[in-house]
């Protein structure tokens, strides 16, 4: 298990590439993540409920209730313009920070 | 289920009602639902399915936070206390110099507890200007 104070300031860009990819509400982004990362890291709830608050402030995200045939008037979340070119931008910026710590973390044994 | 809903009740009891706290609650709570269904598809029993998804939900204060509960404040008081020792010391060594030449004119001893009197704002003084 990851630690996820490492992960922590990334949390904004996973989500919001997990949204991107298309609508998704809570429990299926936290379900996502341990499924893609292979249980190596688990979002703990709370912690997305606060970056869902946080995107939305920032309309970088906008949630609407579901369809009951969808299971429930859930509440999902799509991605906004802003949202689409705040990702672009995080992921250019990520890309040169790994590159950046890439230099110091590799070729050691 | 009712110990799921009494769990999130619990945890949002410090964050003041809202129109915004309560569709969080309820989004807090229907995805939790989901998440012990589906531990318990899993094979789980429903308590510890419960007892899961509550651990998993983790510290409640990153959502206070973006909702705007603030920390108290703690309210700077040393230029109040300043002020007030300066005040208050004026008036103390004003009566001493008052008895001095009123009663005593001949010995000049105010001088003495005039210094005493002094440490009071000197030392709330150095508080504020610790505090800025």
């Amino acid at each position: 298990m990851i630690r996820s104070d490492l992960i922590r300031g990334h949390l904004d860009s996973i989500i919001l590439r997990l949204i991107f990819e298309q609508d998704r509400y809570g429990y299926e982004i936290s379900k996502e993540i341990s499924l893609r990362t292979d249980n190596r890291f688990q979002i703990k709830e709370a912690t997305l409920y606060a970056v869902f608050q946080r995107l939305e402030k920032k309309e970088l995200i906008e949630s609407y209730m579901g369809s009951v045939s969808q299971g429930g008037k859930r509440k999902y979340y799509r991605i906004t313009t802003l949202g689409k070119a705040y990702l672009r931008e995080m992921i250019e910026e990520w890309k040169e920070t790994k590159e950046v710590i890439d230099l110091f973390m590799e070729g050691l044994q | 289920m009712k110990k799921l809903k009494n769990h999130v009740d619990e945890l949002f009891k410090g964050v003041p009602d809202s129109e915004q706290k309560k569709a969080i609650k309820q989004e807090v709570l229907e995805n939790l639902e989901e998440k012990v269904l589906d531990l318990i598809d899993q094979g789980k029993e429903e308590e510890d399915a419960i007892n899961k998804a509550i651990v998993d939900f983790g510290d409640i204060d990153d959502i206070k936070k973006e909702l705007g509960v603030k920390q108290p404040v703690k309210k700077n008081m040393s230029k109040l206390n300043l002020g007030f020792s300066i005040w208050g010391s004026i008036l103390i060594i004003a009566l001493f110099i008052f008895i001095n030449f009123a009663y005593t004119p001949k010995t000049i001893w105010f001088v003495y507890p005039t210094f005493a009197v002094l440490w009071w704002p000197l030392a709330m003084y150095f508080n504020w200007q610790r505090s800025k």
